[in-house]
């Protein structure tokens, strides 16, 4: 305890000694402590998006759709169109498992024209059910959703999704933005007026709003796996409307969206949906079921491999920051191999000598890890916001993690220059100059 | 007896056949002897007491240090021994500069591991006692040379022990500091402490009651 107390107040004076050489040997460690926390903060984001996805999207997600492969590939001379999927088969399924969490069909209808107040401007269509907003939901709501009333009685009543302002980016997404953004007069209508309750034509049909979902801004509602099927669609409107009032062909085959509800129930209910297929269209590759649970995993385990990847950078930071340490505290001991002498002589030990060079590197290390620390923190948290590139995750446990992974790391790499001066002959190392 | 050494050799490593330090040396030192190496330079002298100061091994012969066989002894207890019973005072001072006058003093029982208090009082008793009240504060760097030899005498008299090893205490001092060391030495043997001090200096052998001439490894008388 007492040659701590020495070791301490010894390592205290001679990092005070030699300021140049202290500062040095801290940014060495810092570097580390920096690179280490922003990696630890890309991988809490990429976790937190994750959970979030799970949250918004569900996990335990598929998808029913034509195949498409075998549309026009009858062997026959005579063509005979495909089996579809059509809103009786959604009803039929949802009958026959009423576990699943979600089962909505999703017809698009692109390029529409809706008219309200004598503006016109340029619209997608995408025909849901009632249950499309059990998932995907990443909006407020105002008014009332569809419900089955309105799927059951083919009203004219549809859902206006208001557009968040797009996340910030550089000039070439902005463009890429721009580009793409076939609704922004549409999205400037809405942002302009309320719509809420009022009449608007659509293709030249009347339909009333009935609701608004407002996007959450993009921070709040970043998912990892873009599976949001909603990305370009401006309103939602009963799929059976759409049917009657031809914007969707009643002989095209429905996209069917579903949640199973649970990972663990996934494969029971994708045999079960397989099984439907089969019995209510004799042949089961008609259609293709997109297993986006494999999907959502597969990019899970990506990210994971991601995060080991950066993890190791960090470590990586630090090994280079701890030789640093190790040269500075070699360099000590030759500088002070006559001190070490003295000691030697009036009474202390070779624990002695090597508990002060260690306890001076960790000290090092530790002032280092703090400074690393402050500046990673600061870095990922207002800087970054500063910058415009979104706040990291950073959670109170990581810059203490890091600290203590530079004190760790100074110490391993402390104990090499401590035994070589723990090692030398108190004569010798009294007769240096 | 308090040093005994029987046929101790040293080489040092160099050349085919390493160098010669010591050759075959054997004495007694009693307790409460006062003892003066002397001899010409490179004869062996700080050698010889780096041995029995335990700063250094012989690499033959025997030597017991109250009667205990130092050669069979591990780092550690050699440590320990230095620690407690053997107090150095160096030509060169050897005080660590960026420490006080009572840091430096304190050292060596802040590495026995005493009370913190016993420590500071200690170590203000002994400057008191080598003359250097009011000056505890004080660097080594902003004390004169004969004071810095009494702060290190003061230091090697920390831990109470029975030996007091001087390698050439007085060589980097002017003719009264060396006087003033020379009588601190003497009160302390009176006292009762052992005390070993190589020298080339004839006078200050003569006040010593032993004289051992060294020339060339051996001891010549």
């Amino acid at each position: 305890m007492k040659s701590l107390v020495i070791a301490a107040r010894t390592g205290f004076s001679e990092i005070r000694a030699h300021k140049t050489r202290s500062i040095l040997s801290f940014l060495a460690i810092a570097v580390g402590a920096v690179v280490f926390i922003n990696a630890f903060s890309a991988i809490c984001a990429t976790y937190e998006r994750l959970k979030k996805q799970k949250d918004v999207s569900g996990i335990a997600r598929l998808k029913i759709s034509q195949n498409n492969s075998r549309l026009f590939s009858s062997p026959d001379a005579e063509y005979t169109p495909p089996p579809a999927f059509t809103y009786e088969d959604v009803l039929l399924l949802k009958r026959k498992m009423p576990g699943l969490y979600m089962v909505s069909p999703e017809a698009r209808d692109w390029h529409d024209v809706l008219e309200y107040n004598g503006r016109r401007v340029n619209t997608n269509l995408l025909g849901v059910a009632p249950d499309w907003i059990k998932r995907d939901f990443v909006y407020t709501l105002r008014g009332r959703f569809l419900n089955w009333h309105d799927l059951e009685n083919k009203l004219r009543v549809c859902v206006l999704i208001k557009k968040a302002p797009p996340p910030p980016g550089n000039s070439f997404e902005k463009s890429m933005f721009k580009k793409w953004n076939s609704a922004a007069a549409f999205d400037t209508l809405v942002s302009h007026n309320d719509l809420l309750g009022k009449p608007v034509k659509i293709e030249g049909v009347n339909f009333t709003v009935i609701g608004i979902l407002e996007e959450l801004p993009a921070s709040k509602r970043e998912v990892m796996v873009g599976y949001s099927n909603s990305k370009d669609v401006q309103i939602l409107a009963p799929v059976t409307t759409l049917t009657h009032f031809g914007f969707i062909s009643a002989r095209n085959s429905l996209d069917v969206s579903i949640d199973t509800g649970s990972e663990q129930t996934f494969e029971e209910s994708l045999k079960l949906i397989k099984n439907f297929l089969k019995i209510r269209f004799g042949d089961e590759d008609s259609f293709i079921i997109e297993n986006q649970m494999e999907l959502i995993r597969e990019r899970t385990e990506k990210s994971v491999k991601n995060s080991l990847m950066t993890i190791s950078l960090g470590m990586l930071a630090f090994i280079a920051g701890g030789i640093g340490i190790m040269n500075v505290t070699l360099a000590t001991v030759f500088a002070r191999t006559k001190e070490i002498g003295v000691r030697r002589a009036i009474g202390a030990n070779r624990g002695d000598i090597m508990l002060q060079f260690i306890v001076e590197a960790v000290l090092l290390g530790l002032i280092g890890g703090v400074l690393g620390s402050g500046i990673g923190y600061v870095w990922n948290g207002p800087v970054r916001v500063i910058f415009g590139m979104g706040g990291g995750t950073i959670k109170p446990w990581i810059p203490l993690v890091s600290v203590l992974i530079a004190a760790f790391t100074s110490f391993a790499f402390a104990i090499y220059p401590a035994w070589v001066a723990a090692n030398l002959k108190p004569a010798d190392a009294l007769r240096a100059e | 007896m308090t040093i005994s050494c029987r046929g101790l050799t040293k080489v040092y490593e160099g050349g085919k056949s390493g160098w010669p330090a010591l050759r075959g040396i054997s004495f007694d030192i009693g307790p409460g002897e006062f003892a003066a190496v002397t001899g010409p330079s490179g004869c062996g002298k700080s050698t010889l007491l780096n041995i029995i100061g335990l700063l250094d091994e012989p690499s033959g012969g025997g030597y017991f240090l109250h009667g205990r066989d130092v050669v069979k002894m591990s780092d550690l207890e050699r440590s320990d021994a230095r620690r407690d019973g053997i107090g150095f005072v160096f030509q060169a001072f050897h005080l660590l500069n960026r420490l006080t006058a009572l840091d430096n003093v304190c050292l060596p029982m802040m590495y026995a591991g005493a009370p913190d208090k016993a420590i500071k009082s200690r170590a203000h008793e002994l400057l008191h006692k080598v003359g250097l009240k009011g000056k505890e504060r004080k660097t080594p760097l902003e004390l004169s040379g004969g004071e810095r030899q009494r702060v290190a005498i003061a230091r090697a008299l920390a831990n109470s022990p029975k030996i007091i090893l001087a390698d050439e205490p007085t060589g980097n001092l002017d003719s009264s500091s060396s006087r003033e060391v020379m009588n601190m030495l003497l009160v302390l043997n009176k006292e009762g402490i052992t005390v070993v001090m190589v020298t080339h200096d004839r006078e200050l052998a003569a006040l010593a009651g032993r004289n051992i001439r060294m020339m060339d490894g051996v001891i010549e008388s």
